[in-house]
């Protein structure tokens, strides 16, 4: 069908309408190469669903193992009866996930046509269901009611919207709440089963619906979405657009960190020491930067003010160095203020303005220093936890963990990487490209066994966050320097004339690849980060080399180890991939969404 | 005439003195000696590859000339960058490619340098760049991409966010050489109206009738030198030098 909207169509010849005939014809059987393929690879298409079919619907299959285990795949051995910790995590994203849609996507709209196409397209699977399937003649029956069903939808939605006798569209956001809100109200209705590991006992029931501890948080959770974008849609009025965009995006750069290192972990803070120590060097930082950042961003300095960074930077990188040979003993937490410090400094004298802007980096150096020592003062605290495993994370959770804190972490460092390469200062571009080329001559393995075994020396002994630290630390350097290499690759292709222009309109160096460069180099990177990204998720199973439980390693052994369900790995494989395959491929559908948002290739 | 009093009266914002460039071994400027004063409207001729696109990129410092003395509003180019940054928030430049950035709309294309090099507040910033947009008879277009307009718009954009810098100088450099025949016109009526309004111009081009009419004096390269400077008059009716006399025979 062709969806294409002109400003003037009486200009444009109308497209004659060819029947699904005409089509299947000039697009499959055109002539005879095309004919044979469309018959070898429509019988090689149903043979391979049917097999896949019976694989999965057959008798020997025991997808109890999977159901029963899902917990454990989910979120491996966290405590039982703190699981309402890992509901709160889900329920913050989702209010979150509520307010950023009211901001920011309320006006989307979804054309009922296709929708009706869709439906169709689902009424088609059915019909192939129905027809391969290894089912009782009385399921079959149901799948061919279903089928006709879903047609006849899918018909009357798209006649339906062409004789207006149904509106154009429906705003997506309110027809995506309607589909999980059918998901969850099946979850109340219909007897998926009742599976559950309780204290050792096995409860396996196929007639009854879910587990109440399972439809019940869904619920709330949707709830919680629907009602947040409620309200977000009402507050809408009555917040300075821009500001609430800024406030959302940084809790949402913001939660990763929290959610895991304060709910999740849920630290127990030793007070005598936050108040005796570790208040009083946060207070002492936000003093220091002060001092050091109000003079320095006042312009009447100038470039004088980088003298005293670099300064500063040497005595911090003498802390460090200091450090590695036990020189003085120094909290962990100082040395990398210090080092924040002298690198804010280095950047202050861009930031040379009135006194407003002056206090605005200032307060915003305080927030900083802030929310750092809280996380690492959080992170430093034993957790509450009665744990079973390893880490306090595991299965699902971790590769989503580890996944979204390398890139969240590795992005920003890959871009610096790639800028470095490409600057013009001869120091930085030889130890840009060194780390680079080192990086990627390495296996990614080696990385993970280096950092497990060399950072755990630079923290303090005994946390089980050093075994998260070193795996995130190995993932993150890594990941940067093929990121690097991708960024490169955007910018090489930002003209020369873009420079030439940006300069001859007087901006600073930093100002032209901040607002000119970068930007653009970006745009036309999208597709290999985001192909890096896909990357990095799916690589996070490496983490079972370092002793780590993530979703595969479960799957793959826990499970099938387990008496009940021994040797029992087909089914948690297969659905692990499913899992795997739902989130690399919304992620690459969500590139495309931003390539075509950027307007990519239509320069 | 009375443009050669002017150039008396008149402070010299550029003065060029024996610059000498080399791209390698090609010497690009040989010893240009120039002077162009204030409200002045220089137009540079000359076959291509003739330096003068060089030149003019020498004077925003886009390139580096090796020898001789460049001195713009009294500030001499050197390898220091201050003095660099001084004068490029001074000289406005104009590209033969436009050269608008892409991914900025035409609004933040011409108060992107107001907000962040004058530190202009952004109210302030957006009323003047739309000014500037209604001169320049674009107002409607402030919220598109570049992408979406014309060639002859964008030019005029370009010109728009060189003249929000509030520049004492513009330099041009072949602003209609990329330009389909029938947007050149609009591009040249503003830029017509920018010297009717006093501005100190430096225009690189092939277009004889907008030399003819609008320069005060017009300056005749080869092989990077000068070879001719006179008025319009003098240097269309009665060149002295030979090689002016072939050029213009090739030309006319």
């Amino acid at each position: 069908m062709n969806e294409i909207e002109l400003s003037n169509p009486a200009k444009l010849p109308e497209t004659p309408k060819r029947s699904i005939g005409e089509w299947v014809k000039s697009n499959l059987f055109s002539n005879i190469p095309n004919t044979v393929l469309t018959i070898v690879f429509g019988f090689l298409a149903l043979y391979s669903i049917k097999g896949l079919l019976g694989f999965i619907l057959s008798g020997e299959r025991r997808w109890a193992a999977v159901a029963t285990n899902m917990r454990l795949l989910m979120a491996q051995g966290y405590p039982a009866n703190q699981f309402i910790r890992v509901w709160f995590t889900l329920g913050c994203l989702m209010v979150l996930t509520g307010i950023s849609l009211a901001i920011w996507r309320s006006n989307g709209v979804l054309k009922i046509k296709r929708i009706g196409t869709w439906v169709l397209n689902l009424g088609l699977g059915a019909a192939i269901f129905a027809s391969l399937a290894p089912v009782s003649a009385n399921a079959r029956g149901g799948w061919l009611i279903a089928t006709a069903v879903l047609l006849l939808l899918g018909y009357f939605l798209k006649i339906g919207s062409d004789k207006s006798m149904l509106p154009d569209d429906v705003p997506t956001v309110w027809f995506s709440f309607g589909c999980l809100a059918v998901l969850v109200l099946s979850l109340w209705t219909v007897p998926y089963g009742h599976y559950a590991f309780t204290d050792g006992e096995l409860i396996a029931e196929s007639g009854r619906t879910v587990a109440m501890s399972t439809k019940l948080p869904f619920t709330v959770m949707l709830l919680l979405l629907i009602g947040a974008f409620m309200l977000a849609e009402v507050a809408r009025g009555l917040v300075h657009i821009p500001k609430a965009k800024i406030v959302l995006s940084s809790l949402w750069l913001l939660s990763p960190f929290v959610l895991n290192w304060i709910v999740l972990r849920d630290p127990d803070f030793d007070y005598g020491r936050v108040f005796s120590t570790d208040i009083p060097i946060g207070l002492l930082f936000i003093g220091f930067g002060f001092l050091v950042l109000y003079p320095l961003t006042n312009p009447s300095i100038g470039e004088k003010g980088r003298l005293v960074a670099i300064a500063l930077l040497m005595f911090a990188a003498f802390n460090w160095i200091a450090a590695f040979f036990g020189l003085y003993p120094m909290l962990q937490k100082v040395r990398i203020s210090f080092l924040l410090l002298a690198l804010a400094a280095l950047l202050a004298p861009n930031f040379a303005a009135d006194n407003r802007t002056r206090l605005r980096f200032i307060s915003f150096w305080a927030g900083f220093i802030i929310v750092l020592h809280w996380l690492i003062t959080a992170i430093n605290s034993p957790s509450t936890l009665d744990l079973q495993g390893p880490t306090y994370l595991g299965g699902f959770s971790l590769t989503l963990f580890v996944a979204v804190l390398t890139l969240l972490l590795s992005f920003p460092l890959g871009v610096l990487l790639a800028l470095g390469r490409t600057s013009s200062m001869p120091i930085a571009r030889v130890l840009c490209t060194v780390y680079i080329e080192s990086v990627r001559g390495v296996p990614l393995i080696t990385i993970l066994f280096f950092f497990s075994n060399i950072l755990p020396l630079f923290l303090p002994a005994g946390m089980e966050i050093a075994e998260l630290a070193a795996i995130v630390t190995g993932y993150t350097l890594f990941s940067a320097a093929y990121l690097a290499e991708n960024v490169r690759g955007g910018l090489q292709s930002v003209m020369r004339g873009q420079y030439e222009a940006a300069d001859a309109i007087g901006l600073t160096t930093s100002q032209r690849t901040g607002f000119i460069v970068i930007p653009q180099a970006l745009r036309v990177s999208i597709p290999p980060l985001v192909g890096q990204a896909i990357g990095v998720f799916k690589e996070t199973s490496l983490v079972a080399i370092v002793g780590a439980f993530d979703i595969l390693r479960i799957a793959a052994y826990v499970v099938p180890a387990q008496t009940e369900f021994l040797g029992v790995k087909r089914e948690g494989l297969l659905l692990i991939s499913v899992i795997y395959f739902a989130v690399a491929f919304s992620m690459s559908k969500y590139s495309q969404k931003l390539e075509e948002r950027v307007g990519l290739g239509e320069r | 005439m009375s443009s050669e009093n002017k150039q008396e009266t008149r402070p010299d914002m550029i003065a060029c003195e024996n610059v000498d460039k080399w791209f390698g071994d090609f010497q690009a400027l040989k010893g240009v000696t120039a002077t162009i004063a204030e409200q002045e409207v220089v137009v540079v001729l000359g076959p291509s590859g003739s330096g003068k696109s060089t030149w003019i990129r020498c004077i925003n410092r886009l390139e580096a000339h090796q020898r001789g003395t460049i001195v713009v509003d009294g500030v001499e180019l050197t390898n220091d960058l201050r003095n660099i940054e001084k004068i490029r928030s001074e000289v406005g430049m104009v590209f033969q490619q436009f050269n608008l950035f892409p991914h900025l709309t035409v609004l933040d294309n011409v108060t992107l340098a107001p907000k962040w090099v004058r530190k202009m507040p952004k109210a302030d910033a957006e009323i003047k760049a739309k000014e500037l947009l209604e001169m320049v008879g674009i107002p409607e277009q402030a919220s598109k991409f570049p992408g979406q307009l014309s060639g002859g718009q964008q030019q005029r954009v370009a010109i728009a966010r060189a003249l929000a810098m509030e520049p004492k100088i513009m330099l041009f450099d072949e602003p209609t050489s990329a330009l389909d025949p029938e947007m050149i016109k609009e591009v040249l009526d503003v830029m017509k109206d920018l010297a009717l309004g006093g501005m100190t111009m430096m225009v690189v081009t092939h277009e004889m009738g907008f030399a003819r009419e609008v320069a005060d004096r017009i300056i005749f390269m080869e092989s990077g030198e000068i070879v001719e400077v006179g008025t319009p008059e003098h240097f269309f009716t009665d060149p002295t030098e030979d090689r002016t006399k072939l050029f213009l025979s090739q030309i006319l």
